[in-house]
């Protein structure tokens, strides 16, 4: 994938093992295509969730302080310049009474995270959970868009198999679930959601765009009337079969000039990527470009993203640890340990800052992408050495298009229920008629006040 | 008797008398016999009053003495009786030999009236499918091409069927597709493609890889595997080898060193060693949800870091194989069990072999120009050696593509259209530029991607007229090759021959030699058997720990290779059912319990033991894709049985059944067949459950993943006897055997049926019937051989005309 900026085009290559591939750079400056549609009044509302894996080292992530002013903690360090647009939210649990048992720990971590209901057995029953909030939010954010919703991911699509005791890979590798017993595999292959965002062009670079549409407009008018010569020669069945195809000539045909007038708006120059960059770095911030590009473009207005899979072994020898993330979670309190989960933890929360900040320079109407958009970002459990679902690390970030009064740490009664947070964002998102999401009991309080 | 010989008598005679509605004295001694038949079996229910299954043979409303005006229902009405399925259990039920002769004289009838008033239908327009346009490709530009990654999957019918006219619709977002399928796929043919594209290829982590695992890969290897890969130009490429790895990263088996091989068209290019560090390892079976020691750490994660390597690779598709050199030693200790499930995903294995999770082609890195693919040589019948020659080469390839692309010659009208595509691409790019943007004008047009049989002028209305030899040869070829017809078959067409004696048999065997006939096998049976869905089981991994991908694919691997064997040797039909032989590798021999068949090379072996294995019904695919994860279902394989081999499907169950009860009312375990009882029991259910739940227990012998055995779940002893109404009680495989070969013309009919419906590419209607019975005739006289009966659709009605415009 090459982004380049357009006044001053920059280009930094990485050179991974044996290939080339280049490191994205958006050009931020480019104002969302929604802006034109939306007031003040009525603002375009976006959700996102950016979801890390295997826990969070708990001492590094709660601030010391709560309200107005806290002390921003080690890990969320480089959210600092965002602090006025998040909320640090502790006291929630995922842990329903009475405990359940001890199997299938990561797979109520990430399964619970969107749905707050624990999932089902698998090796004795159907996949089973629940309708995810994000899912509930596209049903009505996704009616003006493209795509409803987008759910990308860093590790593989794989839905079979079993990943934890007795559970089901789906459940670990998914946090979005379309319904009880659909879970939604998210895509890992950049050069697919490319496409999927995309379609078939291979490049949002302008001329090429245009030429591509102007080529594909000059197919489908020869196409359409070689089916006028058709027309006189067949049967009535199939001249509404014919008229069928005809209609999404000309279906493209105006999306083709939608697409030209737009064209004439600017779009960050992007190249189709060519498939998973080797680095996980790479590979995430390629991700993070994509979800931008997705709200910028306004083709989608929710994305669920996974910077891993629970029980992700995955390891990271480019910042010195050589172990694998699930075995360095269960750190037995053990310094060395605990130091290296601390690297892990602190690593992603600095790629998903890469992409706060983009967000937040990115002009969308009075405000920025980041003002108008709502996004979950944190883990499904909180101590990984207990496995632990009290006291999740959770935060806001974003202004919710003003639903949001940023810039605080909240610090509720021990035992909330995660679920009572996911009915307060689709309230702030104006999905309506929700009354309860799996064992929640309230809508969260003080997320727009003091 | 005597009536009955009357009857007979009097049926030569029923013919004039239906079409000139004319009850003439001689017949009506036989429609009376009917007329009565039909009020004492028939009324009951299908009256005027209670139009049961919204059908009444009252007399005041339908005429059995005009059969002709009403061959829908009396199509209907004969199915049923034929198949045994009316009148229903409980009811009286008529003598064999009166049912017999009834339907002769009704078939015979419906027969009579059709051939004076012949009706071949209107297949709908047809769009390519998924399959057709990915065999198109290949046959058009010597292009394989992967139709999954291109096009979305085609809806199928309601017999599985994917190239049903009716079903195959278009949409805007399907339309999109076409025209980036036809970019991407000219952009491969011309070899024009610059971009890098990253593919990966992955080996299943429940492929067990400890023998040779593919003919292509050299004798004396291990694991990996072979597969074909298409480089678009001449050019540098990478390669990423990745090792299997446990669900924590630690690549297994690293305690010996082992040597992998990669190969490209079966040359070595390159080679690396894996294993046998001096590292300390954990112990046997270490999970690592916990750390062990960093350097081991370090080690088992990184292991297949390095290998990753660079090569010039010429254009084409070539075949990669990735493996290991097979080590002649077996570890010294006790066996240990197979590992599945969780206990899999997670121990380190230390001790066994490693595996290859994935093979990564990247490229072209540095390209170096098209160079000579069977695609380039396929377009380019000629090469403008000047500039002023090229708008002729143009014209010239271009014709030529468009013979091929839309099945009959081009028009002048056609090349014209293409040469101004050709001239927007050259003023871009040049000569090459020019052909592919009039490739990709060929490829979405509609009379590439549709099948369209034109009226033809001055027709009479609804009347039967013989398609064109052009639109024969179409059918022929999408028929028996799901693709466009090949040179010879388009030439013969073009010659006006395709109709002369002999000649269509001719082409009909030609092509059922041909390699691309195995489109019958991967479209059409695997279709009609639902065999696609073996891809989708699921076995409980702790129940059947020994189901792993490589028996996956040999359960799939035995039902094609004994299909393409049932055409290939044009064997009866009924050898579906009856044959004692099978193909086994070394894996699936030992699932079978069948002696001295080592390695894993697939071969023919006889089978002595009718009772557990001969025939479909004894292979694993059907029997596992016909049960539970856990536990089979004589349900579901009853409901089988019934759907494509007899072809009477029961209706779906009422809403709101509950589920079948686990243990008994006194909490004691069950057999599945006592849980079945229910079915017996309620007669919401046992009107259906009755015909299929006997059936599905002669298969009890098997369990879910088609074992042999001879106790069920729940420890009793199996129980594989059945029974139904009007049969003889059966045992186990042998006699469920007996008892379809005993409704031979039931199960032949189901097959002639479904061959036809793929044939058309449309449902199966009433006035096909006819044309069915005739081929069904005709095929009986050569054993029910699968050539006879695809030359006899062939030569069907249906087949050969189209109904004009009414």
């Amino acid at each position: 994938m090459i982004i380049a900026k357009r006044a001053l085009p920059r280009r930094t290559i990485l050179r991974g093992i044996g290939t080339t591939l280049a490191l994205p750079l958006l050009d931020a400056m480019v104002p969302a295509l929604t802006a034109a549609a939306q007031t003040a009044a009525k603002p375009v509302r976006r959700l996102g969730v950016v979801y890390i894996p295997n826990g969070m080292v708990m001492q590094k992530w709660t601030p010391s302080s709560d309200g107005v002013g806290f002390e921003m903690p080690e890990t969320l360090k480089p959210l600092e310049p965002f602090r006025s647009k998040m909320l640090v939210l502790s006291g929630l649990n995922n842990t329903p009474p009475p405990l359940d048992s001890g199997a299938g720990v990561h797979a109520r971590a990430s399964t619970r995270f969107l749905t707050a209901v624990p999932p089902k057995r698998s090796d004795t029953s159907a996949v089973e959970a629940a309708i995810s909030i994000d899912q509930l939010a596209a049903r009505m954010l996704g009616s003006e868009t493209q795509l409803a919703s987008l759910e990308v991911a860093i590790e593989g699509r794989d839905l079979a198999g079993s990943c934890d005791i007795g559970f089901s890979c789906a459940y670990t590798n998914t946090i979005s679930w379309r319904g009880p017993t659909t879970p939604l595999p998210m895509e890992n292959d950049p050069r697919a959601v490319f496409e999927r965002l995309f379609g078939g062009s291979e490049s949002t670079d302008r001329a090429a765009r245009l030429a591509r549409l102007q080529a594909n407009r000059s197919i489908l008018d020869s196409v359409s009337s070689r089916i006028g010569d058709f027309q006189r020669r067949i049967g009535s069945r199939d001249r509404a079969k014919l008229a069928e195809y005809l209609d999404a000539v000309r279906d493209i045909e105006r999306r083709i000039q939608n697409a030209e007038q737009q064209s004439a708006r600017e779009l960050p120059v992007v190249e189709q990527p060519p498939g998973i960059p080797a680095s996980f770095e790479a590979h995430a911030r390629l991700m993070f470009d994509l979800q931008l590009l997705a709200y910028q473009t306004d083709l989608t207005r929710v994305i669920t993203f996974m910077m891993g899979r629970e029980l992700s072994g995955r390891t990271f020898p480019q910042i010195g640890v050589v172990e694998s993330h699930h075995a360095t979670s269960h750190h037995q309190n053990d310094p060395v340990k605990l130091a290296n989960l601390q690297k892990i933890k602190a690593h992603h929360a600095e790629l998903f800052a890469y992409y706060v900040e983009k967000l937040n320079a990115t002009p969308d109407g009075d405000g920025s992408l980041l003002d108008h958009m709502m996004i979950l970002f944190g883990a499904g459990m909180s101590d990984s050495n207990a496995h632990s679902g009290n006291n999740l690390p959770v935060t806001i970030v974003g202004g919710g298009s003003g639903s949001i009064r940023g810039g605080r740490h909240l610090k509720y009664p021990p035992g909330t229920p995660m679920g009572n947070l996911l009915l307060a964002m689709l309230d702030k998102l104006g999905v309506p008629g929700v009354e309860r999401i799996g064992d929640s009991t309230r809508r969260l309080e003080h997320l727009s006040d003091i | 008797m005597r009536k009955l010989g009357t009857v007979l008598k009097c049926l030569r005679l029923v013919a004039p008398c239906v079409l000139l509605l004319a009850a003439a004295a001689a017949c009506s001694g036989a429609s009376g016999a009917d007329r009565k038949l039909l009020d004492q079996y028939c009324i009951n229910c299908h009256n005027a009053r209670l139009k049961t299954g919204g059908l009444s043979l009252e007399a005041r409303d339908i005429d059995i003495t005009a059969v002709g005006a009403n061959a829908e229902v009396w199509e209907r009405v004969g199915r049923k009786l034929r198949s045994g399925q009316m009148p229903p259990a409980g009811l009286p039920r008529l003598d064999q030999a009166v049912a017999d002769a009834f339907l002769s004289r009704l078939e015979d009838s419906l027969d009579q009236a059709a051939a004076a008033a012949p009706n071949p239908g209107r297949p709908a327009v047809h769009r390519l499918n998924r399959t057709e346009y990915a065999n198109a490709i290949r046959d058009l530009l010597a292009l394989d091409i992967d139709g999954h990654a291109l096009l979305p999957a085609d809806d199928t019918d309601q017999h599985g069927f994917d190239n049903n006219s009716e079903v195959l619709s278009i949409s805007p977002a399907l339309l999109e597709r076409y025209l980036s399928a036809a970019r991407k796929v000219s952009r491969l043919a011309l070899g024009s493609v610059k971009a890098p594209a990253i593919d990966t290829f992955e080996i299943s982590k429940l492929l067990m890889q400890d023998d040779r695992e593919s003919e292509r890969l050299p004798f004396g290897s291990r694991g990996g595997a072979a597969f074909p890969y298409y480089f678009p130009v001449d050019g540098e490429y990478s390669f990423k080898i990745r090792l299997q790895k446990t669900l924590y990263n630690a690549v297994r088996g690293l305690a010996d060193p082992n040597t992998l091989e990669v190969r490209l068209d079966r040359e070595r290019i390159k080679t690396f060693t894996v294993g046998g560090a001096k590292v300390n390892p954990p112990p046997a079976s270490f999970a690592g949800t916990i750390s062990w020691n960093p350097e081991w750490e370090k080690y088992a994660t990184q292991a297949d870091a390095g290998m990753e390597f660079r090569i010039k690779v010429k254009a084409g598709t070539r075949t990669i194989g990735v493996s290991f050199v097979k080590q002649s030693w077996e570890p010294e200790d006790v066996q240990q069990p197979r590992r599945s499930g969780w206990g899999y995903e997670t121990d380190e294995m230390y001790d066994g072999s490693p595996g290859v999770e994935s093979v990564t082609i990247e490229g072209p890195l540095a390209a170096a120009g098209a160079g000579d693919t069977a695609s380039r040589r396929k377009i380019f019948v000629c090469q403008p050696e000047k500039a002023e020659r090229e708008r002729g080469c143009a014209k010239t390839i271009l014709t030529t593509l468009a013979h091929r692309a839309y099945r009959r010659p081009a028009t002048a009208a056609d090349v014209e259209t293409l040469l101004g595509f050709y001239d927007l691409g050259r003023a871009d790019g040049g000569f090459e530029a020019g052909i592919e943007m009039a490739l990709q004008r060929v490829l979405v047009s509609p009379d590439f991607l549709f099948r369209i049989e034109l009226d033809k002028d001055n027709e009479v209305p609804g009347k039967a007229y013989p398609l064109t030899d052009l639109e024969l040869a179409s059918r022929l070829s999408f028929f028996l090759w799901s693709s466009i017809p090949d040179d010879e078959l388009l030439a013969a067409a073009e010659r006006g021959a395709l109709r002369k004696p002999g000649e269509l048999e001719r082409q009909v065997k030609r092509m059922l030699r041909d390699p691309r006939s195995r489109a019958l096998v991967d479209n059409f049976a695997a279709q009609w058997l639902q065999l696609r869905d073996i891809r989708s089981a699921i076995p409980d991994p702790d129940l059947f720990p020994e189901f792993d991908e490589n028996l996956r694919e040999a359960f799939r691997r035995e039902t094609e290779l004994f299909l393409q064997a049932q055409f290939s040797e044009d064997r009866s039909v009924t050898e579906l059912l009856t044959a004692n032989y099978t193909f086994v590798n070394e894996r699936l021999a030992r699932h079978y319990g069948i002696p001295n068949v080592y390695g894993s090379r697939f071969r023919r072996v006889a089978l002595n033991n009718p009772e557990q294995r001969g025939g479909l019904l004894g292979q694993g695919s059907i029997l596992t894709l016909t049960s539970y994860p856990n536990r089979t279902s004589p349900v579901l394989r009853g409901k089988w049985l019934l759907e494509n081999i007899l072809g009477t499907p029961p209706p779906p169950p009422p809403p709101n059944v509950p589920a079948l009860r686990d243990k008994g009312p006194e909490g004691q375990r069950q057999s599945v067949r006592e849980r079945l009882q229910e079915h017996r029991k309620n007669p919401a259910c046992s009107g259906c459950h009755a015909q299929m739940d006997p059936l599905g227990f002669a298969l009890e012998n098997f369990d879910a993943i088609g074992t042999w055995r001879t106790a069920d779940e729940s420890g009793s002893p199996i129980d594989a006897s059945g029974s139904l109404t009007g049969a003889a009680d059966f045992q186990g495989l042998a006699g469920l055997r007996t008892l379809l070969l005993s409704r031979r013309e039931q199960f032949v009919s189901t097959v002639a049926e479904r061959l036809l419906s793929f044939a058309l590419g449309r449902s199966v209607e009433y006035y096909d019937r006819p044309a069915l019975r005739k081929i069904l005739r005709d095929a009986k006289t050569s054993d029910d051989r699968w050539s006879a009966l695809i030359l006899e659709i062939v030569q069907s009605l249906p087949f050969q005309m189209r109904k004009a415009e009414s």
